[in-house]
């Protein structure tokens, strides 16, 4: 008997009972609707996290380098014993790090706060300072409009798309961000709307405003703006330099992980520097003063690969420089995954696993209606594999229709309930927002629940089956 | 040499406590194109000797042999094959599967020996012809007399082309008119396609006035056995 007849057989008995296949088959839906909904969330949050947030800036590639305080230099040099101190992050050191075999860039991380004029609104925003090779750092990668700066400019600015809505923001209280939680991702717009407003800033200019220089110290930007001094009411206040904006950068979806994820303009790195030397930070310089130099307090090193992480970090701990990284947390958070889904599987598989005995059950009772089939089968030549495998395929087919409903089904819940959360954390927001997807459905997901309720159904009918084909034809033909 | 032998054949059934020798050692040989009828009253072990033929069970002891070859070493795989192919079996109470029309029953035995679908469809409604039934292709059995629904189980018993085909009580559930129709159709097997009949019975006059032999059992021993 071919495969096709006995799917066939199995198919004509399962119609024979039409309510009893179908609320059997319902166990084995909601099993499986159960594993997807709940394992398509835990991948779900997986993806949003590693995959959207952390692996766009290739986050465990990157490894902080931790310059020491004023404090540690302090205790080093009063002869305090304890914990080694760290490397001093100065120039040299960074010379030396970008020496180191694996390692594709070393950035010092430099920033300052400052007020900025735009469109005549003045906001205190946080600045940082951009290298001009930036051709690995993911920090300077999309440009929605213009250019990145280039070596040797001291008058451009790139500003991020958050900065224009920083300047145009009404300041309410301490409020710094927008409301929306870390999902707020501003209100939709399309790609094409926010480049066209991007292009609008490129080459405007805005204006840093700084104190002015004390005690005969050379003015950094003492150079008057000419036709901004006979005009403007605050006339000799303010030291003001105007930067032109040449790039616009592009916002990240979601969560940004990544180092100066709140900064909103970039300058030259060296005007920064220049700026926060003039500009000064009262507690810094007393450190300085203390502790003698303190050099940079962080500077981002990314490696070539995943596979350099180990190395590198060696040679750092070596060098006995004070670093941090994710790449070993990545181990970590991917088995909290793990067990996270695994968890949640556990709990579909459970309804799973009710289902099946629900299989078990139905075969049972359908045998036992059916033995007199089953002798009269036997007894025409029918052999005890046939008879098996009509019962095995029979349960199949239940596993296997249950299983792509139950998808079917999972995925229903998952849409419904998207939905839902998309209107919550909107209506939390008081904006729209952009959709997130708290779900997903890999293929191995889709496939392995349709498997699995294949294999739960076989397991389940194992035994009617083995019942079923060692009924003895005599027997079941005895009686009318 | 006959085509099935049953060789000091003994069957027990063991009930509870009990052991119930159903046939207490029964040697008896059924030459090919013999139609033979076993006669017996209810216990005498006769319906066991058709199953033990029919390789439907095996004996407790002794041997059946069917063509000169024993079925003691058959595996059980062995044995659907020789009851798919070898015998045809017809029952009392027909026997067919309620859910399936006439010629999904004669079809279903095909299928069981691998024909394709088109094939036994086909094979199924010219095997019913054969049995006067060719108006009834689509009907279940529901939908059909007694006499009818006999006809369609010997359609089914002759599907694999058997040599023997072995009846037990066929026309019990049947008046004397269907019964006699019944008979004459299993008659003409044996003339027309050199079958060899085997047909248990308690009804003597039915046996003697079709049969060539008659095989008396009682008690589970051949009490007489008479051309």
């Amino acid at each position: 008997m071919s495969l096709l007849d006995i799917i066939d057989l199995a198919l004509r008995n399962l119609r024979q009972a039409k309510l009893r296949t179908f609320l059997t088959m319902l166990g084995v839906i909601i099993g499986v609707a159960a594993i997807v909904t709940m394992v398509s969330f835990g991948i779900g949050l997986q993806k949003n996290l590693l995959r959207d947030a952390f692996a766009r800036i290739d986050i465990f590639t990157s490894l902080t380098i931790i310059g020491p305080g004023a404090e540690a230099l302090l205790a080093m040099r009063e002869g305090e014993s304890g914990e080694p101190v760290p490397r001093l992050l100065d120039d040299n050191a960074i010379a030396e790090l970008r020496a180191i075999p694996g390692v594709r860039y070393v950035q010092p991380q430099l920033s300052v706060e400052s007020f900025v004029r735009f469109e005549g609104r003045t906001r205190r925003i946080g600045i940082g300072g951009a290298p001009t090779e930036v051709d690995f750092n993911p920090r300077f990668r999309d440009f929605i409009a213009g250019r990145h700066l280039r070596a040797g400019e001291s008058d451009t600015v790139i500003v991020t798309e958050r900065f224009l809505a920083r300047l145009r923001q009404k300041v309410t209280g301490n409020r710094s961000r927008p409301a929306g939680g870390p999902f707020a991702a501003g209100p939709v717009r399309t790609d094409d709307e926010r480049r066209r407003e991007a292009e609008t800033l490129i080459g405007q200019e805005l204006t840093l405003l700084t104190l002015p220089q004390k005690g005969g110290e050379t003015a950094l930007f003492g150079i008057p703006l000419p036709g901004e001094t006979g005009q403007d009411e605050e006339p000799d206040r303010f030291e003001k330099r105007n930067f032109r904006i040449v790039g616009v950068l592009k916002a990240a979806d979601g969560i940004d992980f990544q180092p100066g994820g709140n900064l909103l303009a970039w300058l030259p790195f060296d005007e920064v520097r220049r700026l926060r030397d003039a500009q000064g930070d009262s507690l810094r310089q007393l450190g300085e003063m203390l502790a003698g130099e303190t050099g940079y307090q962080n500077a981002e090193l990314r490696v070539v690969d995943l596979a350099q992480v180990e190395p590198v970090r060696n040679e750092l701990k070596r060098r006995s420089f004070n670093f941090f990284s994710l790449s070993n947390q990545l181990e970590d958070i991917q088995r909290v995954f793990l067990i996270v889904n695994a968890s949640l599987a556990l709990i579909g598989g459970l309804a799973l696993l009710v289902a099946s005995f629900g299989i078990s059950n139905t075969m049972i009772m359908s045998i036992r209606e059916r033995t007199r089939e089953i002798g009269i089968m036997k007894a025409i030549g029918g052999a005890d594999g046939e008879i098996m495998k009509i019962f095995f395929v029979e349960a199949g087919l239940i596993g296997f229709a249950g299983g792509l409903l139950g998808l079917f089904g999972g995925w229903a819940v998952d849409r419904i309930a998207n939905l839902l959360a998309n209107q919550w954390v909107a209506r939390q927001a008081g904006q729209a927002i952009r959709q997130i997807e708290f779900f997903s459905i890999p293929w191995y997901l889709a496939a392995g629940a349709i498997l699995f309720a294949l294999v739960v159904s076989l397991i389940a009918a194992i035994y009617p089956a083995r019942y079923a084909a060692k009924i003895d034809p005599i027997r079941a033909l005895r009686y009318d | 040499m006959p085509i099935l032998e049953a060789v000091n054949v003994v069957r027990e059934y063991r009930m509870k406590a009990e052991t119930v020798r159903a046939l207490d050692g029964v040697t008896v040989g059924i030459e090919t194109g013999e139609f033979v009828a076993i006669l017996g009253t209810s216990g005498s072990g006769k319906s066991t000797l058709l199953n033990l033929f029919g390789g439907l069970d095996r004996p407790t002891t002794g041997e059946i042999r069917y063509d000169g070859q024993s079925l003691a070493p058959f595996s059980s795989r062995q044995m659907a094959r020789y009851r798919l192919e070898s015998v045809g079996m017809i029952f009392q109470s027909f026997n067919l599967i309620p859910t399936m029309t006439a010629r999904e029953n004669v079809a279903l035995a095909l299928a069981f020996a691998g024909e394709t679908r088109r094939v036994r469809m086909e094979k199924a409604a010219g095997l019913l012809d054969r049995v006067g039934l060719s108006h009834r292709l689509d009907h279940l059995p529901s939908e059909l007399s007694g006499g009818e629904q006999q006809r369609v189980s010997i359609a089914r018993a002759i599907a694999n082309h058997p040599r023997v085909l072995l009846a037990d009580e066929p026309t019990g559930n049947l008046d004397s008119r269907r019964a006699g129709e019944i008979l004459q159709l299993l008659a003409g097997m044996r003339e027309q396609d050199g079958r060899t009949i085997v047909l248990v019975t308690h009804d003597q006059q039915l046996a003697e006035r079709h049969a060539d032999r008659t095989v008396r059992l009682r008690d589970g021993l051949v009490e007489e056995d008479a051309k």
